[in-house]
This record gives structure tokens, sequence and C-alpha cells, in this order.
């Protein structure tokens, strides 16, 4: 009888306070992760869009950000229109081999001139890229 | 309160309660708290992005003959702002643009191309007003820039 009041004493004492902690930790692990991707992005100011309203949608195979000055940066590096045509093209080969079809985003500033956007995209359409997309911002106060 | 102890009957129901209700759940409270602040406020800074699909298309390339010539928007910098011009009627809002587009069928798809020295919103705007319209097929034709 004593053995058992023990036992019982003993469970009720049980600490939570590791498990919690553990629990928030995974918690903040998981939601940065989740968002990663979007954070690997550099700050731009996008056209205010409400863009396509899927939720789902499909990740792009190469995303080339437009500054204000007309540079170009794919994955935070500036890269010259050389260096944007090639990867293009790796990425092609790569999508013939049975991936999926390659596309490119395009995160342009909103006040940057037409011609950032078709030196980039003239530069792509040549080489046979067909499907892109424009990155945009949701506007505040839109209804999506 | 007190702990009831008999030797009988070990820990009685009353003080196993009492040890469950003196759980310290005042800083775990305090933590879900901060979290819910702070997922607040970083929620509210982080604007949310969306995409905008699109085809391209070569000027004069890239269409068959029997395919159906694509309806053009043309955007042109008058007096600094832009203006969408289709054939013969110019708007300057994509509201103007969005009615004008879903008034036209749209099997053969929309084409969009811009003057160099256009900002990029407004290119933005008309893919956008395109979609709206219930434009299926949308193609941006670059201009040769230097």
């Amino acid at each position: 009888m004593i053995r058992r009041s023990r036992t019982s004493r003993h469970m009720l004492a049980l600490d939570l306070t590791p498990m919690i902690d553990v629990v928030f930790q995974l918690i903040i692990f998981f939601m940065f992760t989740s968002h990663f991707g979007q954070m690997m992005r550099t700050e731009i100011d996008l056209p205010r869009e409400k863009g396509d309203e899927r939720e789902v949608q499909q990740q792009p195979a190469m995303i080339i950000d437009i500054q204000r000055d007309g540079k170009y940066f794919v994955e935070s590096r500036e890269t010259g229109l050389n260096e944007i045509e090639r990867l293009a093209r790796n990425g092609i080969a790569a999508s013939k081999g049975g991936g999926p079809r390659f596309d490119v985003l395009l995160r342009p500033d909103q006040t940057a001139p037409a011609s950032d956007l078709d030196r980039v995209l003239a530069r792509l359409s040549a080489i046979g890229v067909v499907d892109w997309k424009i990155g945009t911002i949701v506007p505040n106060g839109s209804d999506r | 309160m007190s702990i009831v102890w008999s030797k009988r009957k070990g820990l009685s129901t009353r003080s196993r309660a009492t040890r469950i209700g003196a759980l310290p759940l005042t800083s775990m409270i305090d933590v879900v708290f901060l979290l819910l602040i702070f997922f607040l406020v970083t929620s509210n800074f982080a604007q949310q992005e969306r995409e905008l699909p699109s085809a391209l298309q070569t000027e004069g390339g890239g269409v068959r003959a029997s395919d159906l010539q694509p309806q053009i928007v043309e955007i042109r910098l008058l007096d600094g702002s832009p203006v969408f011009v289709m054939g013969e009627r110019a708007v300057r809002t994509r509201a103007d643009l969005q009615s004008l587009l879903s008034q036209l069928p749209k099997d053969p798809g929309v084409a969009v191309k811009s003057d160099s020295d256009v900002p990029i919103s407004a290119v933005a705007a008309a893919l956008q007003a395109a979609r709206d319209a219930g434009f299926a097929k949308r193609s941006y034709v670059p201009q040769n820039a230097p």
C-alpha cells in the first residue's frame, strides 16, 4: 500500500517544463523552415496586384529579382544576362529529362522600366522558355 | 488545503486533486502569450506574395496560321502616366481595361506589350486585368530592348 501511494505521488510531481520546451522548439523550427524559401527572397517593392488566387502554387524553377537600377539577382547574388541564360539553359536541359516544365518567376521592382523586364524575357524566350510568372504583393485592403 | 494521509487508504482523492491544482502554469502561460504576440506582430509585417502566371511570345513568331490571333494590349506612356491601348480605344485605369477586356471573346487570348519606359507596375496591372476579365491564355511580348 505504501509503495503504491509513493508511485502515485511521483506521477503527480511529473515535471512538464522540459517537454513544453521541446514542443516550443519544434514549433519554432517548423515555422521557420516552412517559410525558409520565402525568407530567402530579397525584399523588393513588387507591383501591388492580387495575383493568381490559387493557394497552392508550384515552386518556380528559377527566381530572378529585378532591382530599381536594372540589376538582376538570382538567389540574392547579382547575375548578368549571360549567366542567367546559362542557368536557364541548364534548367531547360534538366526539365527535358522528365522533370517539371521549366518556368521562371520574375520579382521586379514596380518602378523599374519595362525595358528591364523585356531584356531578360527576350533572352529567355530566345532559348525556349515559355512559362513565366510575375511576383506581386497583395495590396492592403484587398478582398483576397 | 491539507493533505489527508491515512495508513489504510494512502493518499486520498482530495489530496490528489490538491496536488494537480498546484501545478505551476504561470510560466507556461507567460511563454504562450509571448509567442502569440510574437507571431501576431510578425504576420502583420510579412506581406503576402502572390504570382501572376503568363506565357512568353516572340514578336511575329511562334504563331501557326491556324491559331487565332490574340488581341493585343499595348501600354504606352502619355504625359508621364501609362495608357492601355487596344486598337482605337485607350484607357488609363486597370478597372477600365478590365471592363474593356471582359467584352471581348476569350478564346483567342490576349497579348500584352509595352513601351520600354513604362513602369513594370503597369505591365502587372494589364496582366492582372486580363486574368480578372477571364482570359486563360495570357502572353507577354517582350520588345527587343537594347
